[in-house]
């Protein structure tokens, strides 16, 4: 096989000078001449009617240009999904009522940030307060107040149901008769957040063409531009979304905003640039967050470990919005079935609507709690079986070419490998179980183990990601892509894959990223398919590239195509030393002889080719995604029996990623994620009281911190290859492995203590609490 | 408020500038001056991204008035790389990964270099501890504290 000079290597990204000279320009850090700021104002109630609204006050205000209400919009709705099934419900600005703390009712231009905070102070809004509910199983009773109607085809007497899935096989009843053991447990999920740095921002400037210029902070152009265009009743032409370097998204940055519509109304209204930049008490009071979700978990295994039958209940608080809950609902259906055989499973997911914040995926989207529970439960029956946690997960593992009951074929599936080196490179069985011999001791260690797996990009708009390259007159190369880099090193793998296609250095590229007007549409990076859909269509664009490049330096140098080969911005015959033409002789020679022909190769990509939509959020039916990434992980604890605090010491992944195209970057990724996974297993959570948002600040929701470093080591195994010309398979890296690392600390935890918290965060209390329950004598 | 006529030297250059005296410094050196570099993630002191370093050391440009930084030097992300030539730390953040989305990167890598002016051969804990109020949500520290490593051996 060619040995690869790019794909594969630990190149430093591209955009690393910029960002560690301070010359990286963020949507925040964005300015136009003649620009206004923006303020939104909210509703300080969880559900209310709005009576009246009177901005006199506020646009007689000096330095006040615009104030716009819900009756300056079109009063069309939008929604993270927006499928016949599940409708748009969300209005860019309130209409006639509200529905959590933190609803846009308002919104001022004016001439800085602070008049426009004053201003906000000058709008009197009379509202009716209506019965609010908080809590998915309080507002799914019949007597609960009415969010909004419960969806027309539950056929369950359940309110404010905004969505369900439904989805198995076989027959579970019987497979519970014929189980050896059977276990029924319960475990919660908290409401956790993204907790990006650079906060919501956007800077909206409508111009005298009618066009509409945008710049978000964002996971992706084409998205942010079709709801734009939608909700303001523009053609999708006549806006464009503009690359801005991102400062972390996680999840939390995907559909439309309230603070996007409205500083691009504003911006339409009075002709300027309008920008508006949430504050970060904003972005915990009324942002999305992600999916609080609480998991019923019932499972039958045979006496030596083999599952047989998995009943699933999952509910989802989604808050006032569908937002993404009626994905995760469907998703979570995904996260049980995919890393263990199950001969028999039914699952029932709800979504359900609260007068709470919307919610919005967050890296993993439901896998880490689903997870946590399935990887719970199997270390208890395993236990009670008398089996070792790494034999029951080898027992159960999904295998090479299994296919799954959507029809997917898992194809390449490195499971079993996984688990095998995670286990024997952390001397798992020599660690786990030795809590007898810790007794008295004040620290103790315990090992737990988690496995996990993810999609590797799906269908949803814009379903498709394309790409251009084209030779400049100097040789160089300069790649045209959709793709946005949120920090995730979009740019830098698309170069290795342009720069080993092309035998051009990583800094011979130029990349154009990210603009809906002048670079291809891409699916965008929230989907978890950005190396392999984007990937392959950029492989494609500089494959068609060299092709004409070849095809032009064959006749120049009286050769085959096939017998060239190019490296340095020179394309040279095989095996015959000197007869080569540079790249740049290679563009004049096809400009003058091929009609003015410059090279410019164009590629496009789409995962599950012959699918036409992605599958049923309703049923699960139909084909989800090409390509599944699996893990082990290994996490090591030491617990303090006296105070209950845990401290992550070692986290191990060994994952099939497919190949890595840059293992540093692979690293990164996972260390992101172990370190995202501790502070969603051990502290973070989002505190509401009735729908009043507690935690508001750094202080009150902490993240890990340099001094909660762990120390995080990595296993690639490798299934996938990549070869010169034809599409390659890769698969995700950047949002699986938080939830098999949030398993494997609560396995860890339960290895220390013997308490199994099976409600997240694992607090100190929970385990001291456990300790007591259990007779433990304090020490 | 009426603005106050104030001069600061920042990366080595004098300014004189018409602020309103409840202007943060780091509102002065993002809008007045346009170094960007530095930036907010919470306007309250919690996260490190608005880092700058006065008289070497760092300080929350978001707690301080511009005014009190008067006669000090100032010194932002954009201030580092002498003659086109990238400081060592700045050289280490591109090759070890510690850079993701690069929102915390310029006060992290300040702070990091006033660890190193201070104490040129900190040890892990040292430099952990020295980076706590400095929060980064993509890497888990992991390539942020091999790089300050490197940068601290010399490496290049």
């Amino acid at each position: 096989m060619e040995e690869l000079s790019y794909v594969g290597k630990s190149v430093p990204r591209k955009d690393g000078v910029e960002k560690a000279t301070g010359r990286a320009l963020y949507t925040v850090d964005m300015v136009l001449p003649g620009m206004l700021w923006g303020k939104i104002l909210r509703s300080p109630y969880p559900h209310a009617k709005i009576l009246r609204i009177d901005a006199s006050r506020a646009e007689r205000l000096p330095g006040v240009k615009a104030v716009i209400t819900g009756k300056d919009t079109l009063g069309i709705k939008h929604g993270f999904v927006e499928t016949p099934r599940y409708p748009p419900d969300q209005y860019p600005l309130a209409m006639d009522r509200v529905r959590y703390i933190g609803e846009e009712v308002a919104a001022v231009a004016a001439i800085d940030e602070y008049v426009a905070e004053e201003a906000l102070n000058l709008i009197q809004v009379d509202y009716e307060e209506l019965p609010a509910v908080f809590d998915p199983e309080e507002a799914m009773k019949p007597e609960a107040p009415e969010i909004h109607p419960s969806h027309p085809k539950v056929k369950e007497p359940y309110k404010n149901i905004g969505g369900k899935t439904e989805s198995g096989w076989g027959n579970v009843e019987k497979g519970f008769d014929e189980s050896y053991l059977v276990r029924e447990d319960r475990f919660e999920g908290q409401l956790r957040t993204h907790c990006y740095m650079e906060p919501q921002a956007t800077l909206a400037s409508f111009d005298l063409s009618g066009k509409l210029n945008v710049w978000t902070s964002s996971q992706g152009p084409f998205i942010k531009r079709a709801k734009l265009a939608t909700t303001l009743g523009l053609p999708f032409s006549n806006v464009r979304v503009l690359k801005a370097y991102v400062g972390g998204a996680y999840g939390g940055k995907i559909d439309l905003f309230s603070h996007e519509f409205c500083a691009s109304l504003l911006s339409i209204k009075v002709q300027r640039p309008v920008k508006i930049v949430c504050t970060r008490e904003e972005v915990f009071e009324s942002a999305r967050h992600g999916q609080p979700i609480f998991v019923e978990l019932k499972t039958g295994v045979k006496k030596d470990g083999t599952l047989v039958a998995q009943q699933i209940r999952v509910v989802n608080n989604s808050g006032a919005y569908r937002g993404s809950g009626v994905v995760v609902i469907f998703l979570c259906w995904g996260f049980v079935m995919l890393c263990y055989r199950i001969p028999n499973l039914k699952y029932k997911g709800y979504s359900i609507y609260t007068n709470n914040p919307v919610r919005a995926p967050q890296r993993g989207h439901g896998a880490p709690n689903l997870r946590f529970a399935v990887e719970s439960q199997m270390d208890t029956m395993a236990e009670e079986l008398g089996i070792d946690p790494v034999e029951i997960r080898l027992k159960n593992a999904r295998q090479k070419g299994d296919i799954l009951p959507n029809e997917d074929s898992v194809r390449n599936c490195g499971l079993v490998e996984c688990i095998e080196r995670a286990a024997e490179a952390t001397r798992f069985k020599e660690i786990y179980g030795k809590r007898k011999s810790q007794e008295g001791q004040r620290i103790r260690r315990g090992i737990g183990m988690g496995v996990s797996s993810y999609f590797s990009g799906s269908l949803i708009y814009p379903n498709t990601s394309a790409a251009i390259v084209k030779l400049n007159d100097d040789g160089t190369v300069s790649l045209l892509t959709g793709a946005l880099d949120i920090g995730q090193g979009a740019e830098t793998i698309l170069c290795q894959i342009v720069a080993e296609e092309l035998g051009v250095s990583m800094d011979d590229i130029r990349v154009v990223a990210a603009d809906t007007e002048t670079t291809p549409v891409d699916i965008g990076a929230w989907i978890s398919g950005g190396a392999y859909v984007s990937g392959n269509a950029v492989k494609m664009a500089a494959s068609d590239a060299r092709r004409q490049l070849f095809e032009v330096a064959a006749q120049e140098l009286e050769a085959n195509p096939e017998d060239l080969i190019a490296k340095n911005r020179e394309i040279s015959v095989k095996g015959i030393p000197g007869r080569s033409i540079s790249f740049t002789q290679a563009v004049a020679s096809s400009i003058s002889k091929r009609r003015g022909n410059p090279i410019i190769g164009q590629g496009h990509f789409r995962t599950m080719k012959d699918m036409p939509a992605h599958p049923s959020l309703a049923t699960t039916k139909g084909r989800w995604s090409d390509n599944y990434a699996f893990d082990a992980q290994v996490a090591e604890v030491d617990v303090d029996m006296e105070t209950g605090q845990v401290k992550l010491v070692k986290a191990t992944t060994a994952h099939d990623c497919g190949f890595p195209i840059n293992p540093l970057l692979v690293e990164g990724q996972i260390d992101g994620q172990v370190s995202m996974a501790q502070g969603h297993a051990l502290w973070e959570e989002v505190l509401m009281k009735e729908g009043k948002t507690l935690t508001t600040s750094f202080l009150d929701y902490k993240i890990p911190c340099a001094k909660d470093l762990v120390e995080s080591h990595y296993i690639d195994v490798i299934t996938e290859r990549y070869e010169k010309d034809t599409p390659y398979r890769t698969k995700e890296v950047g949002e699986g492995y938080v939830s098999g690392m949030v398993a494997a600390i609560a396995n860890a935890v339960y290895d220390a203590t013997g308490v199994r918290v099976k409600t997240f965060p694992i607090l100190p209390e929970k385990i001291l609490m456990g300790l007591k329950e259990k007779g433990d004598k304090p020490r | 408020m009426k603005k106050q006529l104030i001069e600061l030297r920042v990366n080595g250059e004098s300014f004189e500038l018409a602020v309103e005296p409840q202007k943060t410094l780091l509102e002065v050196v993002r809008e007045d001056l346009g170094l960007t570099g530095a930036k907010e993630a919470c306007g309250t002191g919690e996260c490190g991204a608005c880092t700058v370093l006065i008289d070497g050391k760092p300080i929350l440009s978001c707690l301080t008035l511009a005014i009190e930084a008067q006669g000090k030097e100032i010194t932002t992300i954009e201030g580092l790389a002498k003659a086109g030539e990238l400081h060592p730390l700045q050289k280490a953040f591109i090759r070890y990964g510690a850079i993701q989305c690069g929102y915390c990167t310029s006060g992290m890598i300040l702070n990091a270099k006033s660890i190193l002016d201070e104490n040129p051969k900190p040890s892990r804990d040292e430099i952990l501890k020295g980076l706590e109020g400095n929060l980064c949500r993509c890497t888990g520290y992991n390539k942020i504290l091999e790089a300050v490593m490197a940068a601290s051996t010399g490496e290049d």
